[in-house]
């Protein structure tokens, strides 16, 4: 456990520390104040389009932090040979993997914590009103990016980092759609489709569960039966790819 | 643990991988055998390509054997127990460039779980200042110097005070200083009962540091033993002096066996020749690596081979 968090604690530093991170930041603030712009543009809205325009910044920008960061973090290890080092010492390869992915879990936490905060400060000059759902919301947002996140370091296992780039991105493009393939299996006629769509609706996690952004800004409960249920399937998915990552990850060779 | 036990044994190690290039299988261990005694200073030597990197990485569990077995400090296998007495100092190492000197070994004590916390300030401090670095502890690595990197990378091999430490071409970019340094550093801590076993290219350091030598050529191993052993057996050549009736001048020949030496004599003098001089010349571990590395009658066998 403590070489998970020796990891971890290193992984936040060396994310905190690298300038990808602050391009992101500024990438999300501007998209946070464009959203006060955006709803100056509306009579009766403007608070509704501003909060909304402000949480997709803010799952924008959580979203590419995993992605982008994900997908390179094992790769740089091992492209810069540091990995060498780390594994001669008495870790093993999955404390490396959770602690690489514990560490980047928690630069998600502060990013989106912290553009959280400073998206409700404009919302209360706005006279937003405020929920319980805005913090639901944000969880939802940092549920999909461990699941991203997870997807990112299972792909990295073995796959180069623009490609596990361009199949992290199609995890979430699909990720996003899955919930709509059940009508369209409903209405095919075609067998292979049906068979085809509901093998992906079991392999691609659905990512729309986790969607409770636009709650807080029309006012709409979320019960926390329903959070809980789906933090609970957020956790089976991160810990069912973690181990399908590690189980790649211990016998390859560094050579 | 007493010098002559073995910190490591190597029992047939193989290990073979595709070529990126051709896809054909190449094999770069053909059943390495050789064993690390404790306290003692171990050279690993080869030319480019003879396995010595893909040993290393095998014994260390960062690649799989195909085959072969590894006993370390007395038990079968790399356990994390053993992982903890050894340090490792890998081919041009690259370090978290985002680190300070001070935070980086911090980071590698950590790691290591044998330094209580309140210790591993005072380690930090000393081994910073036993490398030569106390001045840029608290810079980051990304300013680091080829040589200043080389020397916090002994620094976090050693810093959890290993039983065993590999240093995989530990002098390598380092001027004369630097080198001169890193010598001590591995005089320093085998007198401390660490045993040292490093892969160089640089014979004359090898052959001053060295209780011990392990040979690879083209992935199988051609000598194991003592380092006096292999010069006396193999590092001797003699050098015959002579003159040939009616002509001025001497003429020489180097020759490299007694026997040799003998016959060449008879066949001389037969010819009425007269010897001025027969001399012994000792050759460097330098010449004596070269002729086994490139003497097909050298492969694979020594006076300790296998042993």
């Amino acid at each position: 456990m403590n070489a998970i968090f020796v990891i971890a604690k290193n992984t936040f530093r060396e994310v905190i520390r690298d300038r990808i991170l602050y391009s992101l930041v500024v990438f999300a603030l501007l998209l946070v104040l464009l959203s006060l712009a955006l709803g100056q543009l509306s009579f009766d809205e403007n608070i509704r389009l501003s909060a909304n325009f402000g949480f997709t910044g803010i799952h924008i920008s959580a979203m590419a932090l995993a992605v982008f960061i994900g997908s390179t973090l094992v790769a740089k290890e091992i492209e810069k040979q540091t990995i060498l080092t780390l594994l001669a010492r008495p870790i093993s390869r999955a404390q490396f993997i959770m602690g690489k992915a514990l560490g980047l879990m928690a630069v998600v936490n502060v990013v989106v914590l912290s553009l959280g905060l400073i998206l409700s400060v404009f919302l209360y000059f706005l006279n937003f009103n405020f929920q319980f759902e805005f913090l639901i919301a944000l969880v939802g947002i940092l549920f999909e990016a461990a699941i991203l996140l997870s997807v990112a370091l299972f792909f990295g296992s073995f796959a180069r980092p623009i490609m596990t780039v361009v199949f992290t991105v199609a995890v979430f493009l699909l990720g996003h759609w899955v919930e709509s393939l059940g009508y369209f299996i409903k209405r095919s006629e075609s067998e292979f489709f049906k068979v085809t769509a509901t093998a992906v609706q079991y392999v691609i996690p659905d990512l729309e569960r986790m969607n409770w952004r636009s709650a807080p800004v029309y006012a709409v409960s979320v019960p926390l039966a329903e959070v809980a249920k789906a933090a609970g399937w957020t956790l089976g998915w991160i810990m069912f790819l973690v181990a399908a990552t590690v189980l790649i990850f211990r016998r390859r060779d560094f050579v | 643990m007493t010098s002559s036990e073995n910190v490591l044994e190597v029992r047939g190690l193989r290990k073979s991988y595709r070529s990126p290039m051709t896809r054909k299988k190449v094999e770069a261990l053909k059943g390495v055998s050789f064993n690390i005694q404790a306290g003692t200073i171990t050279g690993f030597l080869g030319a480019n390509g003879a396995g010595k990197t893909t040993s290393i990485k095998c014994l260390l569990e960062l690649a799989f054997a195909d085959a072969g077995e590894t006993v370390w400090f007395g038990k079968t296998g790399l356990s994390n127990e053993a992982k903890s007495k050894i340090g490792f100092l890998p081919e041009r190492p690259y370090f978290y460039e985002y680190l300070t000197g001070s935070e980086f070994l911090r980071f590698y004590g950590q790691i290591s779980g044998r330094i209580a916390p309140r210790d591993l300030e005072t380690r930090v401090k000393q081994l910073l200042e036993r490398v030569g670095l106390s001045h840029a502890g608290e810079r980051p690595l990304r300013g680091y110097s080829k040589g200043m990197l080389q020397r916090i990378g002994i620094a976090q091999a050693l810093i959890h005070r290993p039983e065993f430490v590999i240093l995989d071409e530990p002098m390598t970019g380092l001027d004369p200083d630097g080198r001169h340094e890193v010598r001590e550093i591995i005089q320093e801590v085998a007198a401390q009962g660490t045993a040292v076993f490093f892969s160089s290219h640089l014979l004359p350091d090898a052959e001053s540091l060295c209780e011990r030598l392990v040979i690879l050529k083209k992935g199988e191993l051609i000598f194991n033993g003592r380092t006096d052993a292999l010069l006396s057996d193999l590092a001797q050549t003699w050098q015959l002096i002579w003159t040939a009736p009616g002509e001025s001048g001497v003429k020489q020949l180097e020759l490299s066996s007694l026997a040799e030496v003998q016959q060449r004599i008879d066949g001389l003098r037969k010819a009425g020749c007269e010897i001025r001089n027969v001399s012994m010349k000792r050759a460097s571990l330098e010449e004596v690596f070269v002729r086994m590395a490139f003497d097909p009658k050298n492969e694979p066998s020594s006076p300790e081979a296998g042993r």
